[in-house]
């Protein structure tokens, strides 16, 4: 089941860019070259360089976003810097070769978005589209994929996603590492969005420009922070952040699933994506029937941790042939087994302390686990694990696993009780 | 003519090593091949000490000026005569040695502990006990398999625990034949399969008190004390059978080897926990029986009790954070 996770969280891997126009794709003549002519110069470079070694440790894309010289680019591009201000510098290379530092004026961790202030007078800068924009419409993507030189991509508007923590833009189109932070731009070269994942085969997602323009305008004093404060404010965004998409999740709302005889939650909100599957072989005595629910996304907090996923998995296991002791056996395998596929190091999360007990709930009575860690560097910030194991039975048994990611442990507790009460036996 | 008394060389637990007749005094010790009493200590002089016998009938040890001296053990003074009792042990050079005359009083006689552990040193116990422990395994190996199993599998897997102990059974077996000359197989055996029959109960027990019990580490208590008693209760037994310890001895020796070996898994056990992971280390015992019969918390007391959790974390961030 872990390994379902990782891969899915693995495919949403935040990298960005460019790279093969689609084949199908109506060219009209001239019309890529000039906008790449006319905007490529807006448009650039990012590195960020460990300075003891003077070398590059990520790259990634930016634009001048006004005559001040302040970049837009993605926050996980210059997060190395937010969590490491003195080791790291930010270099800003224009599409002529001249670089410049760059300073951060202000970082969006939920949209991941970062403004960087240079010292250069840029030579004109790149408008955001304040109009929507229409499902179809074609659209150009510029950045610096795998770190080969600028490039340009083109594909398709397809709309915003309801499935994810806030809507993005669907973008047809190939991005790829490197053009992470780029503009994606209309035929009259305005910004609609920021290129910010892809999840391979031409499944691409920008951040909406207006998200950009909030950030601008909120750091439009060009005030400059002290850089140890970018972490807490980090913090302070993902934990704000909470309430936006946790709030009433699991209450008395939450839509249900019979995986008989037990009457489960499922779906809590658009942006979580559900899965089954059974698992019958003949060979085994016993029947697996799976129920996945997970946010198709998150907030990247850096290379190694992430923040506000939210998943919940029922796994029912039941046999008409196993007698109660083998049946617990596996039962017991089953509750106790697998880790919550959550990565980390050492100096960024504690390691996981659990609780067990025996719950009795309003609906019967299980097994409760609650594991939890904490962010070291974010403070009030946990990952928590709840599983529970329902009593009772002989033949028949339900493991349910809540996982959540970057929330206050008042939520986890919260979310936890709420999820312990929606796990319901059918009457 | 017969034995006046005996002079005895003691090793160094106080144990006979030899045993010397006296027949009549005066009586010489000494390195020399002229002595009744000849010792191969190389700081005893040729003619070290003379026992004689005065009018009164007391027996009185002389130094014949040697090197080394002459040390009655009851006192550390070294002296140039004393008296000697049926009993009376004494040093020269570095050999001790007691003088008995022969009716000296004698201990009572002990009870054999071996004679008295009858019904588990008989073969019949250890046919029995295999027996019952080759059912038991074959249970273990039954209900433990999530699949469908084979009687072939079942063999198997008790013919893999059957085979490990009938060779560590052999082993202390030669071991006994070594030492005391006697394979004393069964008893090997019996002792064996009560160890792997207590550790088998010491589990299930621990796994239902765990179940009932969660927030109490009882799988861990019993694998870490619990089975340093098996080990400490394995070894006593099996040198009882395998060696001419004493029983003191002995129970120094088991309580070594299994402080050894619970320390050692201790030790590793803390190492792991405090390397930093991400896998989530928690019991999740479950067990089939009706619900109504399972202790019970409240949801808001398992809520509330995450509070504790809470705190142990908040605890392990601050000496991250005074670490980094």
């Amino acid at each position: 089941m872990n390994k379902f996770f990782a891969t899915r969280a693995l495919i949403l891997s935040w990298c960005v860019a460019l790279i093969i126009p689609a084949a199908h794709a109506q060219l009209m003549p001239g019309t890529t070259q000039e906008i790449f002519k006319q905007f490529s110069e807006h448009v650039v470079k990012i590195e960020v360089v460990e300075t003891s070694s003077a070398a590059k440790a990520s790259t990634g894309t930016g634009f001048f976003a006004d005559n001040s010289g302040r970049v837009v680019t993605n926050y996980h591009v210059i997060s190395k810097l937010v969590h490491s201000p003195e080791r790291y510098r930010i270099d800003v290379i224009d599409v002529a070769g001249g670089t410049t530092v760059g300073t951060v004026l202000g970082v969006d961790v939920v949209y991941d978005l970062a403004i960087l202030r240079t010292h250069r007078q840029p030579k004109g800068h790149l408008v955001f589209e304040s109009k929507p924009v229409a499902q179809g419409t074609r659209l150009y993507s510029l950045g610096h994929p795998r770190d080969l030189g600028l490039s340009i991509v083109e594909g398709t508007h397809n709309g915003l996603l309801k499935h994810t923590l806030y809507p993005k833009v669907h973008f047809t189109g190939s991005l790829n590492p490197g053009m992470s932070g780029g503009p994606t731009l209309t035929q009259d070269g305005k910004v609609v969005g920021i290129n910010v994942a892809t999840e391979g085969n031409q499944i691409s997602f920008l951040v909406p420009a207006e998200r950009a323009m909030a950030l601008l305008d909120k750091t439009a004093k060009g005030e400059m922070p002290p850089p140890a404060s970018f972490l807490a404010d980090v913090g302070r965004q993902i934990h704000d952040n909470q309430s936006r998409y946790l709030a009433g999740m699991f209450d008395a709302k939450t839509p249900r699933v019979v995986l008989a005889p037990y009457d489960l939650p499922t779906k809590p909100a658009e942006f979580f994506r559900c899965w089954a599957d059974a698992f019958r072989r003949k060979e085994l005595p016993y029947v697996s029937v799976t129920h996945d629910c997970s946010t198709d996304d998150y907030i990247f907090v850096s290379s190694e941790q992430s923040s506000g996923i939210v998943r919940f998995y029922h796994q029912l296991l039941s046999t008409s042939e196993l007698n109660p002791a083998r049946f617990f056996t596996l039962y017991s395998a089953q509750l106790q087994g697998g880790n919550a596929a959550m990565f980390g190091n050492e100096e960024e999360v504690t390691p996981f302390r659990c609780q067990t007990r025996n719950v009795a709930t309003a609906n019967g009575k299980l097994k409760g686990v609650l594991c939890a860690r904490q962010y070291i560097k974010l403070p009030n910030l946990y990952d928590a694990v709840f599983r529970a194991a329902t009593l009772g039975s002989r033949n028949a048994g339900l493991v349910s696993t809540l996982s959540l990611s970057g929330v206050s442990f008042d939520n986890v507790q919260a979310l936890s009780r709420r999820y312990m009460e929606n796990l319901k036996w059918q009457r | 003519m017969a034995a006046l008394g005996y002079i005895e060389i003691l090793d160094g637990k106080g144990g006979v090593s030899e045993r010397i007749a006296v027949d009549g005094f005066p009586v010489t010790l000494g390195r020399a091949y002229g002595n009744q009493v000849i010792l191969s200590d190389p700081f005893v002089c040729p003619l070290h000490l003379k026992i004689v016998q005065d009018e009164q009938g007391r027996l009185l040890a002389s130094d014949l000026d040697s090197v080394n001296g002459f040390y009655p053990v009851s006192g550390n003074a070294r002296v140039a005569q004393s008296e000697l009792q049926s009993g009376s042990q004494f040093r020269i050079g570095h050999t001790t040695l007691r003088y008995v005359s022969v009716d000296h009083p004698l201990a009572p006689t002990q009870v054999d502990g071996a004679v008295k552990v009858m019904p588990l040193a008989s073969p019949y116990a250890a046919v029995i006990l295999g027996a019952v422990l080759v059912l038991l395994l074959c249970l273990e190996s039954y209900l433990s398999s999530v699949e469908r199993v084979t009687v072939a599998k079942i063999i198997g897997d008790t013919w893999v625990t059957v085979s490990m102990l009938a060779t560590w059974a052999g082993m202390w077996a030669l071991t006994s034949r070594i030492v005391v000359s006697r394979f004393n197989f069964a008893r090997h055996v019996t002792i064996a399969c009560l160890a792997l029959l207590t550790i088998s109960a010491l589990g299930l027990v621990a796994e239902w008190a765990e179940f009932f019990l969660p927030w109490i580490p009882l799988l861990w208590i019993a694998g870490v004390f619990g089975y340093g008693l098996v080990l400490a209760g394995l070894v006593y037994g099996h040198l009882g059978s395998a060696s001419l310890l004493r029983r003191r001895s002995r129970l120094w020796a088991a309580a070594a080897v299994s402080l050894i070996v619970v320390g050692t898994s201790a030790i590793s056990d803390f190492a792991a926990r405090s390397k930093f992971s991400t896998i989530m280390e928690y019991t999740g015992v479950v067990k089939p029986i009706a619900a109504a019969w399972v202790p019970a918390t409240s949801v808001d007391e398992f809520v509330a009790s995450a509070d504790k959790l809470k705190m142990e974390l908040d605890a392990l961030t601050k000496k991250a954070k005074a670490l980094q």
